[in-house]
Order: structure tokens, then C-alpha cells, then sequence
């Protein structure tokens, strides 16, 4: 499904964000990236969808290579939750969740606000799917709690059927209760819509407890990949504290697929 | 015992060195000044002002014996006091007149004039009276006044129409972040710069020209000077929101106009209104300005007027002037209080 081939980046003033990524993502699996700030996971998953464009190497969806000419209608099937929820905090609720379907709506409908019944319907189903109420529908996006706007994020996400979703530290700024609320949200709707999931954390529970696959990354590098239960506390100590990880790290290319777990 | 703390002696090696707080350098700088102060005072006649205004001074406390600014200024009150409220016409000038309709709050009046008439017989001027029907109306000159106000607070709602409306395309090439290329945004700054820098009374000098003399030319040459300043403060605006609702609906394609609707214009319009509410407010003033130069409203009567020397209409207008932009200021300031 998402191909990372040799995937590096640079900034401007010669620090590397991402050096050499290899990985492959199956279609419909729960994958998380864990590492400390600064990790670069956020540039890795901004990698998907274009918001970073790599120095080096290419990203793949569904053997599509990401380039500026295909990068519009790539969007479109990726959608991305955001760590600050990302919400026109001025507009309803409502209007918010329809503006997830902006890239295949015309400008006229868009301008007015004038969405088909279908979407309208749409919105409403997935408002109460993440545990909205009616009452939320005409709120101010702005007025609602952390853990409220992180669903409407997630409803907004979901509008358009996306095949891959994005999760930037979706439950970072919330409590450890909400933030189990939010993962179980996400990957239960993307279990449904077999959705594949690319979430970025760095609490090391939730990452084991939501995670079918967990990629650990430091200095934007690989140096931890697997399952949860491979993911013992040699490894996290080694994440986290050790200098460098002894064992060359796993890399997973597209033979790797046979590691996919069973999905419901 | 208590120790004073030790200060160095000077020319000491110490490493920290701290300089008096003036030098020479500051001397020069307020020489300078001065220099530059007293230039252009004397060009600009500052010494006769104030020797005049001291004068006028003089002379409302009984010490000068004359000034030329007091005598100035109590001509044209004596001439322009009372303000003029009626009007009367003379029936036999009115081409639709009917007697059955008068129009409201107004009558009839026969009205004695002597007027010097030559005797054709003697070829001389005499004296001869002659009674004149004239329609009078106690309060005729304050509701043309009126209308003209209201046509005035048309202009400005109009010129802050068309302002808003130029502005927005505008705002869009002028923002950095979303005009299409280099040349766009500048085109867009330039011409912002262009409207900005051509004040209204001069545009609709030009405008007469070009429209005629009444209200087209007035509402454009708002219009346009206030696109300049909405389209600067729209596009600053654009560039400053918040980058994060923008970012969400760029990483699923959604458009460059899209998010610009969905993700920023919600979160300036506080913004974009007040702005706005400025301008319109600005416009009330400028509109009773603007007609000076025959741009139509309540400037072009005022113009009118004083050419004739009808200081009492002037007052008149100038009274209603004072009024309106009152009331407007209040209202304005009630607005604005209601949506901020």
C-alpha cells in the first residue's frame, strides 16, 4: 500500500530530519511510529501526502510514485489527523467535517456552503459515529474540548472514504482516559473502512496497545521494527536511552507483507 | 562593620566600561534638529502665526487695539448667523405649481417689493411697489439639506461597497502565500500602493472629469481610495491567520480558493469586519468632503453656497454636517462594541 523507498531529508541548513527510509506498509494496518520528539516522525507521515517533499529516495501508494504532477489526486484518498486537531475553530462543527470533502466538491456548492443531502447526511452519520451529539452540529469547532475537536477531526478525516489515514500525534495534547478513547476511535474506523493507518506517538502503552506493527524511529532512522510483542523493554530502553540499537534494523520491504497481522 | 563596595580607580584595567549617557555625537544630532525645526518654521510662516494668534489673544483680553484674525473670524460669524432654515419662491417662477397642493409644512404669501423701475416717459428710475405671491417654506432649506445628507451617507455606503468589492480579488493576489506567482503579487501591491497613495478629493477631481459632475464620481473616488487600504489590511490578514486549519485542507488537495474560504476567511472575518466598519465610517466623513470638488452630496451644496456667499445656508450645512457625524459616531461605536 505506502512504500517508503530509500526516503531521506534534509533541511535547508544541512540538518537530517529522515536519513535512508525503507518501509512498507501494508493495505489496512494499524501502524505506529514511536520515537522521542525530534524523531522525525512527523516529517516521515508529511512525506505521504506531499507536505514534505524528501531530498532523496521516493514515497509509493499503491505503486504510484508521489510527485508534484500526481501528488492532487493522491491527496484526495489520504486523509490526515492532526496533533492541534487543525480546525477552522470560527466555523460550526457541521461545516468543519463537510470541508473534508472540499477536493471533490465544486467551487460554487463549496463558496456557498450549499452541500448535496448525501454529505450533509454523511456528516451527520459520522458526527454520531465518533460520539457527537445533534447539539454539537451548529457549535463553533473553537468551543468544544480537546478530546471533542480530536472527533470532529477524526469525522472530518473519514469524509472522503480515505484509503490511507495519517495520524500526527493525534492524541498528544489530551488526557491519557481521552486518548485511549481517540486511538480506539481511529483504528476501530479504520478496521471498518479497512483503512490503512499510519499513527505517529510517543507514549510507549499506547503504542503497544494500538498498534498491529510498531516502527521505532530515532534520528531519523529505523531502529526498532515489529510487532508489540516483539517490542520488549530491551528494545524501548534502547529507543529511548541507548545511544545506537545493536542489530541492523529490520528492514521491511515488500516481502515483508507476510508479517501482516489478521484483521477483523 | 559595613564595607563600602570598592570602586576602581580610573584608567584601571577593568573589562566592563560603561559610557556617559551623552557625547558628542547627541549634541550634533539635536543641532541638527534645530537647524531642520527653524528652516522650514520660517518657510512654513510659523513666526507670523504665532505673532498673530498672540494678537487675536491680545485683543479678546482688551490689551491689543486690533487683530486681523479676530476681525476675520467675526465677520463671517456675523454673516453666518442666524442659519437659514426657510425658503420662499416665487409662485410665478414655479412651472408645476398647483394651489389645491401645497406641498407639506409650506404657504402662501403675498409679499410687498419696491423695485426702481425707469419711468419710460421721463427716463428716470422711480420707485415702484408691487405685490408678489411667493410660496414659503418655514423649514424648506433644513429638508434639502436633509436629502443632501442622506444622498451623502448614500455615497459612502457605496463607495464602501465598491471598495469592499475590489478589495477582495485584490487581497487575494496580495497575499504572499496564495497569489499564483512573483508577478501577480507584485502587480497586486503595486496597484494597492497606486490607490493607497491618490487621496480622495484629487481622484475625484479627475473623476468629475470623467463622469460628470454628482454622485458617480464621489462613490468611485471612495471606493478606490478604500480598496487600496482593504485590500492591504485583507491581504496582511490573509498572511498572518493561522496556519494550522490551512494546512488540514491542503493535505487533502482541497484547492488554493477552497481553503482560502474554509480555513482563513472564518478566522480573520472579526478582523475583516472591523476593518470594514472603519471604512464605512471614514466614508461618512470623506463623503460630506468629497463634493467640494463636485462629486455630489452634502460638499457640492456647501461648495455652491459659499460661491454665492450665502454664509447663512452655510452654517445651515455645516450644523447638519456636525449632527450627522455624530449620531454616525455613536451608532458606529455601538456597532462596533456588539461585534468585537
Amino acid at each position: 500500500m505506502i512504500h517508503f523507498d530509500n526516503l531521506g531529508k534534509a533541511w535547508p541548513d544541512g540538518t537530517k530530519a529522515l536519513s535512508d527510509i525503507s518501509l512498507h506498509i501494508p493495505r489496512g494496518q494499524f501502524c505506529v511510529i514511536l520515537g522521542p520528539s525530534g524523531a522525525g516522525k512527523s516529517t516521515l507521515l508529511r512525506a505521504v501526502n506531499g507536505l514534505m517533499h524528501p531530498t532523496q529516495g521516493q514515497v509509493r501508494i499503491d505503486g504510484t510514485a508521489l510527485t508534484h504532477a500526481t501528488q492532487k489526486q493522491l491527496r484526495r484518498r489520504i486523509a490526515m489527523i492532526h496533533q492541534h486537531f487543525n480546525l477552522t475553530s470560527r466555523l460550526s462543527v457541521a461545516a468543519n467535517v463537510l470541508s473534508g470533502l472540499l477536493p471533490v466538491v465544486s467551487t460554487p456548492r463549496a463558496l456557498t456552503g450549499w452541500f448535496r443531502s448525501e454529505h450533509r447526511r454523511k456528516a451527520c452519520g459520522l458526527l454520531q459515529r465518533v460520539g457527537l451529539a445533534p447539539t454539537h452540529l451548529k457549535r463553533r469547532a473553537g468551543d468544544l474540548s480537546g478530546g471533542q475537536q480530536q472527533r470532529v477531526g477524526i469525522a472530518r478525516a473519514f469524509m472522503l472514504d480515505p484509503e490511507v489515514v495519517l495520524a500526527d500525534e493525534p492524541v498528544a495534547s489530551l488526557d491519557p482516559k481521552i486518548s485511549r478513547d481517540i486511538l480506539t476511535l481511529i483504528r476501530d474506523a479504520a478496521r471498518e473502512h479497512n483503512t490503512t493507518v499510519l499513527c505517529s506517538l510517543h507514549q510507549i502503552d499506547l503504542a503497544r496497545e494500538f498498534g498491529d506493527r510498531i516502527v521505532g524511529m530515532r534520528d531519523g532512522k529505523i531502529v526498532f521494527d515489529g510487532t508489540p510483542a516483539e517490542f520488549t523493554d530491551e528494545r524501548v530502553s534502547a529507543l529511548y536511552h541507548g545511544a545506537h540499537w545493536e542489530d541492523p534494523p529490520k528492514k521491511a520491504e515488500p516481502e515483508a507483507a507476510g508479517f501482516e497481522l489478521a484483521h477483523v | 562593620m559595613q564595607k563600602p563596595i570598592p570602586v576602581p580607580a580610573p584608567g584601571s584595567q577593568v573589562h566592563w566600561h560603561l559610557d556617559a549617557p551623552y557625547s558628542l555625537r547627541h549634541l550634533l544630532i539635536i543641532a541638527a534638529i534645530l537647524i531642520v525645526l527653524i528652516l522650514t518654521g520660517q518657510r512654513t510662516e510659523m513666526d507670523k502665526m504665532v505673532m498673530m494668534t498672540t494678537e487675536a489673544a491680545g485683543k479678546l483680553l482688551g490689551v491689543a487695539d486690533d487683530s486681523q484674525v479676530v476681525r476675520g473670524l467675526s465677520r463671517v460669524a456675523t454673516s453666518m448667523w442666524p442659519p437659514v432654515l426657510g425658503e420662499t419662491e416665487e409662485i410665478s417662477r414655479l412651472p408645476e405649481f398647483k394651489r389645491d397642493q401645497l406641498p407639506i409644512l409650506s404657504r402662501i404669501e403675498v409679499q410687498e417689493r419696491v423695485e426702481q423701475r425707469m419711468n419710460t416717459e421721463t427716463l428716470q428710475l422711480e420707485p415702484h411697489s408691487e405685490s408678489v405671491e411667493v410660496l414659503v417654506k418655514p423649514v424648506g432649506y433644513v429638508v434639502s439639506v436633509f436629502i443632501k445628507m442622506i444622498e451623502t451617507l448614500e455615497i459612502a455606503l457605496w463607495g464602501t461597497i465598491i471598495a469592499v468589492i475590489l478589495s477582495a480579488p485584490l487581497a487575494y493576489f496580495a497575499a504572499r502565500n496564495y497569489s499564483p506567482n512573483q508577478a501577480s503579487y507584485t502587480a497586486a501591491r503595486g496597484f494597492i500602493s497606486l490607490l493607497r497613495s491618490a487621496p480622495e478629493l484629487i481622484v475625484a477631481l479627475f473623476l468629475v472629469l470623467a463622469y460628470g459632475f454628482g454622485p458617480i464620481a464621489g462613490v468611485l473616488a471612495l471606493g478606490l481610495h478604500a480598496a487600496g487600504f482593504l485590500g492591504k489590511f485583507y491581504a496582511e490578514d490573509i498572511e498572518n491567520a493561522d496556519k494550522k486549519p490551512q494546512e488540514a485542507l491542503e493535505a487533502i488537495g482541497a484547492g488554493k480558493l477552497k481553503t482560502l474560504w474554509y480555513g482563513v476567511v472564518p478566522q480573520v472575518l472579526p478582523q475583516y469586519i472591523a476593518y470594514t466598519a472603519y471604512i464605512l465610517d471614514r466614508n461618512l466623513r470623506m463623503a460630506t468632503v468629497i463634493g467640494l470638488v463636485g462629486a455630489g452630496g452634502i460638499g457640492q451644496e456647501l461648495k455652491g453656497r459659499f460661491d454665492m456667499f450665502q454664509y447663512g445656508h452655510v452654517m445651515t450645512i455645516l450644523i447638519a454636517i456636525f449632527i450627522f457625524v455624530f449620531i454616525l459616531d455613536q451608532l458606529s461605536a455601538r456597532i462596533r462594541n456588539k461585534l468585537i
